[in-house]
């Protein structure tokens, strides 16, 4: 029974790759009986390269994923190199999680609203220091031709997921330890941080990097808020191709997505290089004695959290603002007239959002301590590089060969289909934020219940999971968050008539009412931050009602008793 | 050179002092053994001369060497070598990377390796020069270490216990060969220990005992 449930969920989360790459290669060659085309030819592949301005969007994918992944690296080396475990490193932590549940989406539309033509940066430039903008038609930020403002967004939006992931690798490297052998051979704390803790900490953070370049050079919903429009990245023209109602050009939208699929391999393979000549083919700097720079980090944290924060009020003021006119820093009137007549149709998207957000992070969360479970009893079993794949294949990539898929088996039963596509993406992330604790659970107080005489079952349920009780109720968050945030899948396996607050808050950041949008990118905000303090809470209580054991075994870093989410 | 603790003491926050004053001068190549039980503050005191003493804790007193006080300088620039318990070797780097890592900024180029592989010669261990630390035995890994410390050319010697991971007759071996190269290093050094067969004959002893310090 064991043995045939994780078979079903390999069908589910696991497998599904395959038909995803297999759909759309097949279509890049113009292979799709469904829509009467069942002739192989290359005739996509010659739409796309023959399309104008294709080398330029693939230039700017490329320079938009390269330069956010390795900025958003250096800033987080400069906070590490900066705050880490010193007197202000806890209120780092304090305000990680925050930062984590804000979604990519809101903080692009609230980054548009700081630093579009007429945004608040700029209204207060002009406000207080008398700057009069001539041309507010164009910005240096939001949908420049070079992507600056993208890549910009990217790099401060991936910070907090890096700083997450760079806390386990840290404390595996005992920097206390280093800092004491490195001052004792006389090195400053900054040159000790440049000279050995970042190759070691650059080598571990390999999958972390892929995850972020991976979902830079792939996004679609962030770029089309802040990204370059003529000619767009790569990821946005692929995705205007699956849009053309032309069936017949399905094709040069799958070679599109090869094209992306190939463009992010070949980023992985480049990250992967860096790492390698940086760490070990060209380690000459690291011995080459005392010398390196005190990165401004703690200045970077600062302003990240400032973004951050600073666009949920901004948000909300613009969803009562009535007249705003430019350059003031103020609105002259309020109204919560949008609020009013959003409602009616907005609350039917939020309560759905909501139930495929629930129904999602369930499922998710009894699939993946499944597959735990499972990982724990049997050698033979998933490994995690395996599931982690659909957090570094492109989306739009996998998405089109599985509607392909859907085609064959029931192409109107939407809902289905995106619910389990959010299970799909959702999986990896909620996998891997039990990963630690899992492995750090102390599988004595198991044995001890069953030899008690608790059958399995009992001693998982009235044991292991009570134990383990803080870490599945954040990993439920983040399933529900990572649902909630899905912009493709829903539109591509909903075919357009499911409405989530994403799918609308996207939807509507290229229209011109910002009030409406602000509506929509707060609650999309402000739903993670739900579900994440719902965990929270739920935790406490649960924790307020027990003496807290040592459960843990000391030696497993990223261990479960931190009361932080697990963001993976 | 000479190492003095003058009047020396350390506090945990405004609680009672860990031990009574200390007074001690160090001359070159002289060994002074700091010993007590577990919590009196032996790798503290340490942790105070070597400039990582954490907040929790305060100290009156001078750390000095020759007349430099160092009780407020940076750690990076007190010239203070520490041998540790664990070797502390980095992974990442193979064994005359390790070493070279330690040499003066004076050295440039591609006289780190030379110098490298000249101290592991000395020591008779330069056949490990391009292994990683993994790869080696704990006992070579631990004269490694000390090949390392003393590359930085430290004024002051502290080791903090680092005969203790080690099994009996390699510590006994090694034990020896520390304090012979210490000898010629001809450096002040302060031992901390748990066991009186890691101290040396003629050196002075430190007993500290709650709140009691004996110097012999």
């Amino acid at each position: 029974m064991f043995r045939a449930t994780y078979l079903l969920l390999i069908c589910i989360v696991i497998i599904p790759t395959l038909p995803g790459i297999i759909g759309v290669m097949l279509s890049s060659f113009s292979y799709i009986p469904p829509v009467g085309l069942d002739s192989l030819s290359l005739q996509g592949y010659a739409d796309v390269l023959n399309w104008p301005g294709i080398s330029t969007s693939s230039l700017l994918t490329l320079f938009t994923a390269l330069t956010s992944t390795y900025l958003a690296l250096t800033i987080c080396f400069a906070i590490l190199q900066n705050l880490w475990r010193n007197k202000h490193w806890k209120r780092v932590e304090l305000v990680l999680s925050p930062l984590l549940a804000v979604p990519h989406v809101a903080f692009a539309i609230g980054f548009a609203f700081l630093f579009a033509p007429t945004g608040l940066t700029t209204r207060v430039i002009s406000t207080l220091f008398g700057v009069e903008f001539d041309d507010i038609s164009t910005s240096w930020l939001v949908h420049d031709p070079y992507a600056i403002g993208l890549t910009l967004a990217l790099a401060l939006k991936e910070v907090p997921f890096l700083l997450l992931m760079s806390i386990p690798i840290l404390q595996q490297l005992e920097i206390e330890k280093l800092s004491k052998v490195g001052s004792s051979l006389g090195y400053s704390p900054s040159q000790l941080w440049i000279k050995v803790v970042l190759p070691q900490w650059l080598a571990k953070m390999r999958f972390p990097l892929f995850a972020v370049v991976a979902y830079a050079s792939s996004v679609v919903d962030f770029a089309l808020i802040l990204g370059p429009n003529t000619p767009p990245t790569l990821a946005m023209l692929v995705w205007q191709w699956f849009n053309d109602p032309d069936l017949q050009l399905l094709p040069r939208a799958a070679s599109g997505a090869i094209l992306l699929f190939i463009l992010t391999s070949f980023l992985l393979l480049l990250v992967l290089l860096i790492e390698k000549f940086a760490t070990h083919y060209f380690k000459r700097w690291q011995y080459s004695g005392r010398a390196g720079i005190s990165l401004p980090g703690a200045s970077f944290f600062g302003i990240i959290t400032l973004l951050s924060i600073a666009i949920f009020p901004l948000m909300l003021i613009w969803s009562y603002a009535q007249r705003w006119r430019f350059p003031d820093i103020m609105p002259s009137r309020f109204s919560d007239r949008f609020w009013e007549s959003e409602w009616p149709s907005f609350l039917p998207i939020i309560s759905q959002s909501i139930a495929i957000a629930l129904i999602t992070a369930m499922v998710t969360l009894c699939l993946a301590v499944l597959a735990h479970e499972y990982r724990i009893k049997n050698k033979l079993h998933i490994p995690g590089y395996v599931v982690a794949i659909p957090m570094l294949i492109p989306q739009l990539s996998i998405l089109f060969g599985l509607q392909i898929a859907t085609l064959y088996v029931s192409s109107e039963s939407y809902y289905l289909w995106v619910i389990w596509s959010h299970i799909f993406f959702a999986f990896p992330f909620v996998y891997l934020s039990l990963d630690g604790p899992w492995k750090s659970y102390n599988q004595n107080y198991t044995r001890a219940a069953l030899s008690l005489g608790k059958s399995p079952l009992q001693a998982f349920f009235m044991v292991k999971s009570r134990l383990l009780l803080p870490s599945i109720l954040y990993a439920w968050a983040i399933g529900a968050s990572v649902s909630l945030a899905q912009y493709l899948p829903t539109l591509i396996l909903g075919g357009g008539r499911i409405a989530t607050v994403t799918t609308e808050a996207v939807a509507l950041s290229s229209g011109f009412d910002r009030r409406v949008t602000a509506i929509y990118a707060l609650w999309q905000a402000l739903l993670p931050f739900v579900f994440f303090t719902t965990a929270i809470l739920a935790s406490r209580l649960q924790h307020k009602a027990r003496v807290k054991p040592a459960i843990y075994q000391e030696s497993v870093p990223n261990d479960a008793t931190s009361r932080k989410p697990r963001h993976p | 050179m000479t190492l003095r603790l003058e009047n020396l003491v350390i506090r945990k926050q405004s609680s009672t002092p860990l031990f009574s004053p200390i007074n001690i001068t160090i001359d070159s190549g002289e060994v002074a053994v700091v010993m007590g039980p577990s919590g009196c503050g032996k790798s503290t005191l340490l942790n105070l001369i070597a400039g990582h003493l954490s907040d929790e804790f305060n100290f009156e007193g001078r750390v000095l060497l020759q007349d430099n006080d160092l009780s407020y300088q940076p750690a990076h620039l007190r010239h203070v070598g520490i041998l540790f318990q664990d070797d502390l070797l980095f992974p990442h780097l193979n064994i005359w990377q390790n070493l070279a890592f330690a040499l003066p900024n004076s050295v440039k180029g591609i006289q780190r390796e030379n110098r490298a592989i000249e101290a592991l010669r000395k020591v008779s261990l330069e056949q490990l020069a391009y292994s990683y630390p993994e790869q080696i035995s704990g006992g070579q890994r631990a004269r490694v270490s000390l090949v390392r410390m003393l590359l930085a050319e430290p004024l002051v010697v502290l080791l903090d216990e680092p005969f203790s991971k080690l099994d009996k007759d390699l510590r006994i071996q090694f034990r020896q060969w520390v304090f012979e190269q210490l000898s010629k290093a001809n450096i002040p050094t302060l031992l901390v220990t748990h066991d009186e067969g890691d101290v040396p004959i003629h050196s002075q002893l430190v007993q500290l005992d709650w709140n009691i310090t004996n110097v012999r």
